[in-house]
């Protein structure tokens, strides 16, 4: 690890927030006419673009067709200006590829598929810019462009990252701290229910640290699904405002 | 919560500059850690307290050069700002920064840190075109003022820079916010604090000094932390710690791998740093990137002796070629405070262009000369002086410092002491006044008693148990005992109860007490030759932790319930237990008693005689039933491999007036072993139960298996007397040293044990959380697990495992614990400080008793000097390694001299100088001169002579001269040489009592005649409350530092294999 204190002995991390704050989170849901839903949001320097196609029929090869639900299809890329260095390549490269692949099971966990039988939903997550949590703030986007298009869903799919530093969970990560060395889970919840669409963790980590860091990670989860109903409400009162009901 | 952004230009790790946005966040709730808020802050933990006159704000320059001056406990009322701790680590080093951060931890310090810059009102942005120190200058200033809003302006907050401008401009802006200059804040604030004005002045004077220097480059720059951090990584560089060659400072230095940083697989030994522009301004101990050179410029390690500065000539006496590498930058720098001596007037002069600075010569042979600007150095002329270093430009030859505190004349015993302790890093002030009053009252006319309410939460074992405790004789600090008794048949037979019961010192030493964070500070008693420092105060070590006989006194006891015959457990009782110690017995009088002799019991001489039978028959009793226990113990042990490692002891007897009658050796009584059995089982019962509880933060104590690459020395030597060493596993090479016995010469052995112990690494306290299962072992004792419980009064580390047990006995019972134990990384950094203070502790330890022996041969005549007997037990180029046994010296003995001469033997024994050359094999050398070849074989008996050898900047060292080829023979009783003693035992060992006592008699002359000569040192002896130098304890350690040569004499090894008790020392009345 090189000399940065990612907790200090006064319990406040390097942007000033404390273990379990999380970053400003910012969305608006409807930003483009053209598509069927979607979305912006803003967790704190991450800031990424959601836009949702469909239920529409099938458009890939007909042999991905599923009869009795629909097929989910997601595409997962940054914008050459999202890093502090130019990037080559927006999309295509292997993270990129998994990224896409994690979202689509994410989705597929909590979209009421099999209400489109033979049918295809697009999402399409864009990162303008990156400061870590890339995963998390594709989510939280992709469910409110989903919400936006109208498709049902079990429950938001809320994501948050949380990391461990000297035996403190820290929740939602920031790039500093997230390249800093240490653990980082991502983990992808159903608030109502509790259930867990995704988790990931590629670092090592004690067995016995797992609990508290996923309750950590919970926690924030939660705290995120509590921003996005309120941006969803706040959607669908200025919505119905302009249709005048 | 406020979001705002901070945009940092960073370095990239290709070294392109990138522009990075981060997010800042403010909030309004910060809390301030002063006594006197208003606003009702969240303040945990330390708060600043109210009755100060001021509060002093330092600014960032401040807090990064003059840290030093902050430091003085003196100045009270230190708010460091967030922007200003930022600073010191970055301009700094984790090192300083760490440092700073302890300084916040300390409880006796008053200081807080203020987050200034997450503080809604106290942050300002950098604005576009401020210079860095600039901006941080205004943080602080704005910081400064909204502390004093904050605190409703009750007290002045004084804002303390370097920056004149700063000065100027923020001085009249607010009332109630003064800014000053360090300079001008200690004059007002602190005229009376000498030492800090003189700190401050030899700092600013280094500070200046740095900024012309010239420019001519003396070394290759270090390389950027981000280019080693990338280079370690690929494994082109290695990182390691740098050891300088004691002998060879100037040239050889190696890179010590710390186990797990080594990608390299194919290093499995040390790199060679040879020379200076190599090392490149390195100093010992910095933790350094090394790049390896390429093979054809690999060197040896130079196995010749060196006889003082000697240079080296030629290349012959290399040995193979190893891995050599040179320093390309330094990842951590070790710095700590060195002694230095000034040079006399004649040298700064010759000084050249600039006579205000210095070159003074550190005491420590491996720390490069130090340049020092000082406008003292008239006055300091041969003083020792405690230095820092502050910098080492590529552009210097040498290192820059400046002075701290000034110690005193070379040479004069006080100052030297004194060095020795600084030297190892062992800083102790007397236990303050506020420690003393946390202590309970206990005075011979109003003896401490127990507290009713205290005995109803313990195990009452005052009438039930026949407690009694084996110490040496006169022991004052009592802190085992031990009780054994029957109990009523199982259902598997007759049952015993063995019971080790320990002084319970965390009942008086509360956690975060002031004593108790002074012991955890000195964490050891430290024993000196003349003198002892004690971890806890008297009150407790002496008196009321102490299990002394005939009164109540709390302890921790283990209690195992085993079967009578195989010795089975059957089960284990922990707790706390209230005892009177019945018998306070001593090991010859116990040992007397088990032999059925006749042996005074002081306790029972009051009784009538037949009463006295019958509790000297249960006494007896009760200690044959221990040493059948210990014995299974000890067998069970050697099973699984345990090594002996000799060690004895010497006892002396007082009488009232404690003069010393008499020098008993400890004879190797089987009592001993006793003792140390059923405490090394209470310790390791311990270990298991707390590890059991507390898998993650147990506190052990683990002697990992040595390398054997470094028993090769050992298998050498065993070869070339016919005898081959085992060294696969401890018990092969128990079996294997057992058995390598020259009947011959007792001597033999003993020195093949002191090689096997020199090859085995340090026996170290860990937390169990920081190390695999596997590596718990304890190789020397063979146990699983193992840790340091019985002695407690001297040893922090028992300490905490006192408390550790408590709190596995609190969970068990079903209490929750009052407080959340340490975690496993906080018990690890303690693990950590423990075993640095042990492993300082031993070494000043040693090398005080190198300054005793030095004053003592210093005082003999040096054309009277006695000659003595010695064994030669390594074989170098030009010399050989050699051990005394009658003063357990060991030292070099070169054959040849400066002059390219060599030493000669002559047909009647006697030695001489003459030219010729000198040949080294395996098991010998020889010298070939024109008149003759004469042999030097291992484990031969020369005679040599001792002399000092006086430096003026080290320590003194001592000389030895060849006299004969043949085994010395004194004079007068023929069967004092060894080759003529009965084999190694009790007539060895009585010798070299006699030898001892002898000494300390002349020694006692000589001091007499000392003081009638030197009357100033006796006035010092005064002031310090210093026993006259050959006091009891001196002697004793004397003695003890002979007879445990094999244990401490080794200098590597730091707290050697656990003995039990029988590593402690003897005497208590120093």
């Amino acid at each position: 690890m090189a000399g940065v204190e990612l907790l200090s002995d006064q319990g406040y991390r390097l942007d000033g927030r404390k273990a379990t704050e999380l970053r400003k989170v910012q969305a608006r849901m409807g930003v483009f006419a053209q598509a069927d839903g979607s979305a912006y949001i803003e967790q704190g320097n991450t800031k990424a673009l959601a836009v949702v196609y469909g239920p529409h029929e099938v458009r890939m090869s007909r042999s991905k067709t599923l009869h009795d639900r629909a097929v989910i299809n997601c595409q997962y890329s940054m914008a050459t200006f999202s890093t502090a260095e130019r990037k080559r390549r927006p999309h295509g490269d292997r993270k990129s590829t998994e990224m896409s692949l994690h979202l689509k099971q994410t989705f597929e966990a909590a979209v009421l598929t099999n209400l489109y039988p033979r049918s295809q939903i697009d999402i399409y997550v864009k990162i303008l810019q990156s400061d870590g949590g890339n995963y998390s703030a594709c989510v939280n986007a992709a469910t409110l462009a989903v919400i936006d298009a109208g498709i049902p869903m079990r429950d938001y799919v809320c994501a948050c990252t949380a990391g461990f530093v000297d035996e403190t969970p820290l929740a939602d990560l920031c790039h500093a701290e997230e390249s800093g060395g240490g653990t980082s889970l991502a983990l992808a919840l159903l608030p109502r229910g509790g259930h867990i669409a995704l988790l990931q963790m590629d670092a090592r980590l004690h067995q016995d640290h797992l609990e508290t860091l996923m309750e950590a990670a919970m926690t924030a989860c939660k705290g995120v699904s509590k921003v996005l109903d309120q941006v969803v409400r706040q959607h669908l009162q200025e919505v119905s405002a302009l249709t005048g009901e | 919560m406020i979001k705002t952004e901070k945009v940092l230009h960073l370095k990239s790790s290709r070294g392109r500059k990138v522009r990075v946005v981060r997010e800042h966040y403010l909030r309004e709730l910060v809390p301030c850690y002063s006594s006197l808020c208003q606003a009702e802050c969240a303040n945990e933990g330390k708060v600043l307290s109210a009755d100060v006159t001021h509060y002093v704000v330092p600014d960032a320059g401040v807090t990064r050069d003059f840290m030093e001056i902050l430091e003085f406990r003196e100045i009270q009322g230190l708010v460091f700002t967030q922007t200003a701790c930022q600073a010191v680590q970055h301009s700094r080093g984790r090192r300083q920064y760490n440092r700073l951060r302890s300084l916040l931890k300390d409880p006796r310090h008053d200081c807080v840190l203020f987050a200034n810059e997450f503080q809604e009102y106290s942050y300002c942005p950098r604005e576009k075109g401020e210079p860095q120190d600039k901006w941080q200058t205004r943080c602080v200033y704005q910081a400064a003022v909204w502390y004093h809003d904050h605190l409703a302006g009750l007290k002045p907050v004084v804002m303390i820079t370097e920056d004149q401008g700063a000065v100027a401009e923020y001085s009249s802006l607010n009332c109630g916010v003064y800014v000053l200059s360090t300079l001008e804040y200690l004059r007002t604030f602190w005229p009376e604090l000498q030492a800090a004005h003189e700190l401050y002045g030899s700092i600013a004077q280094a500070l200046r000094e740095r900024g012309n220097e010239g420019t001519e480059r003396e070394f290759a720059e270090h390389l950027p932390a981000e280019v080693l951090e990338a280079g370690i990584k690929s494994g082109r560089y290695t990182q390691g710690t740098l050891n300088v060659n004691k002998h060879r400072a100037q040239h050889e230095a190696f890179v010590r791998f710390d186990g797990s940083s080594n990608k390299n697989s194919e290093l499995d030994s040390d790199v060679l740093v040879w020379g200076g522009k190599n090392r490149n301004r390195a100093v010992h101990g910095d933790m350094v990137a090394v790049e390896l050179l390429p093979k054809g410029e690999w060197r040896g390690r130079t196995t010749a002796l060196t006889e003082g500065q000697g240079e080296e000539k030629g290349e012959e006496s290399q040995g193979q070629p190893m891995p050599t590498g040179r320093v390309v930058g330094i990842l951590q720098r070790n710095w700590r405070d060195y002694v230095v001596t000034f040079p006399p007037r004649e040298e700064t002069q010759s000084q050249g262009r600039n006579s205000l600075r210095i070159l003074a010569t550190p005491w420590d042979q491996r720390i490069p000369k130090i340049r020092i600007s000082t406008h003292q150095a008239d006055t300091l002329q041969d003083h020792r002086v405690i230095v820092r270093l502050d910098s080492w430009d590529s552009t210097s030859l040498y290192p820059n410092g400046h002075s701290v505190r000034v110690l005193g004349r070379a040479g004069e015993l006080e100052t030297e002491v004194q060095t020795i302790l600084i030297e190892n890093c062992i800083h102790i002030a007397p236990f303050s006044e506020a420690q003393l009053r946390e202590m309970p009252a206990s005075s011979p006319e109003r003896p401490w008693t127990v507290d009713p309410a205290e005995v109803v939460t313990r195990r009452d074992l005052r009438d039930t148990h026949l407690v009694f405790s084996i110490d040496p004789r006169g022991c004052e600090d009592v802190d085992d005992t031990l009780s054994v008794r029957s109990l009523p048949p199982g259902p598997q037979g007759p049952r015993l109860e063995l019971g080790v019961h320990i002084a319970d010192v965390t009942h008086f030493v509360k956690e975060g007490t002031l004593t108790d964070l002074e012991a955890r500070a000195r964490a050891t008693t430290y024993y000196l030759a003349d003198r002892r420092y004690d971890m806890l105060p008297a009150v407790l070590s002496a008196d009321v932790c102490s299990l002394l006989g005939g009164v109540d006194r709390y302890a921790m006891s283990v209690m195992w319930d085993l079967d009578a015959q195989t010795l089975q457990v059957n089960r284990v009782w922990y707790g706390r237990t209230l005892i009177r110690s019945s018998y306070q017995l001593y090991y010859e009088q116990a040992q007397a008693l088990l032999n059925g002799e006749e042996a005074e019991v002081p306790e029972l001489a009051q009784l009538p005689p037949e009463e006295r039978d019958h509790k000297l028959s249960h006494l007896i009793e009760a200690l044959e039933t221990l040493t059948q226990v210990a014995r299974h113990l000890r067998a069970q042990r050697d099973q699984g491999g345990a090594l002996e490692l000799e060690g004895v002891e010497v006892r002396a007897q007082l009488d009232e007036d404690k003069n010393i009658t008499a020098l008993v050796p400890r004879q190797p009584l089987e009592v001993h072993e006793t003792v140390a059995e059923c405490m090394i089982y209470a310790n390791h019962w311990v270990a298991r139960k707390i590890q059991e509880r507390f898998p993650q933060q147990a506190l052990l104590r683990h002697h990992p298996p040595p390398r054997q690459e470094f028993f090769t020395q050992l298998q050498d030597s065993a070869r070339a007397l016919g005898f081959t060493i085992d060294t696969r596993s401890n018990k092969a090479l128990a079996d294997s040293l057992d058995q390598a016995v020259d009947p011959q010469d007792p001597l033999v052995n003993r020195l093949l044990r002191v090689m096997a112990t020199q090859a085995m690494s340090n026996a170290l306290y860990f937390s169990t959380g920081a190390c695999p299962v596997d590596q718990y072992y304890h190789y020397g004792l063979a146990l699983d697990r193992y840790t340091h419980f019985t002695s407690p009064i001297r040893r922090y580390a028992d300490v905490i495992v006192h408390r550790l047990l408590t709190a596995a006995i609190a969970v068990e019972e079903g209490a929750r614990p009052a407080k959340a134990s340490a975690s496993n990384k906080e018990l690890e950094e303690m693990a950590q400080h423990i075993n640095n203070k042990n492993r300082a502790a031993q070494h000043a330890q040693k090398v005080s008793m190198e300054l005793f022996q030095c004053l003592y041969f210093r005082d003999k005549d040096p054309e009277t000097a006695e000659c003595c007997d010695a064994v030669i037990y390594a074989i170098r180029t030009n010399g050989v390694l050699v051990f005394i046994p009658q003063y357990g010296l060991k030292g070099a003995l070169y054959l040849r001299n400066r002059e390219g001469q060599v030493v000669r033997v002559s047909q009647d024994g006697r030695c001489v100088w003459e030219a010729g050359s000198l040949q080294r094999s395996l098991d010998h050398v020889s010298t070939t001169t024109a008149s003759g070849t004469s042999t030097f074989r291992l484990f031969q008996h020369v005679t040599v002579r001792v002399s000092v050898q006086t430096s003026r900047c080290h320590a003194d060292t001592l000389h030895l001269e060849l006299v004969s080829n043949r085994a010395h023979r004194a004079p007068e009783p023929p069967d004092r040489t060894p080759r003529a003693a009965p084999p190694q035992g009790t007539r060895g060992r009585s010798q070299l009592v006699q030898e001892v006592v002898r000494q300390a008699e002349e020694a006692l002359l000589q001091a007499e005649e000392k003081k009638g000569r030197v009357s100033e040192l006796s006035k010092e002896e005064r002031e310090f409350r210093q026993s006259k130098t050959p006091n009891l304890y001196s002697l004793l350690e004397e003695v003890r530092e002979q007879a445990l040569l094999d244990l401490t004499a080794c200098g590597a090894v730091g707290g050697g294999p656990d003995l039990g008790t029988a590593a402690r020392p003897c005497a208590t009345s120093a």
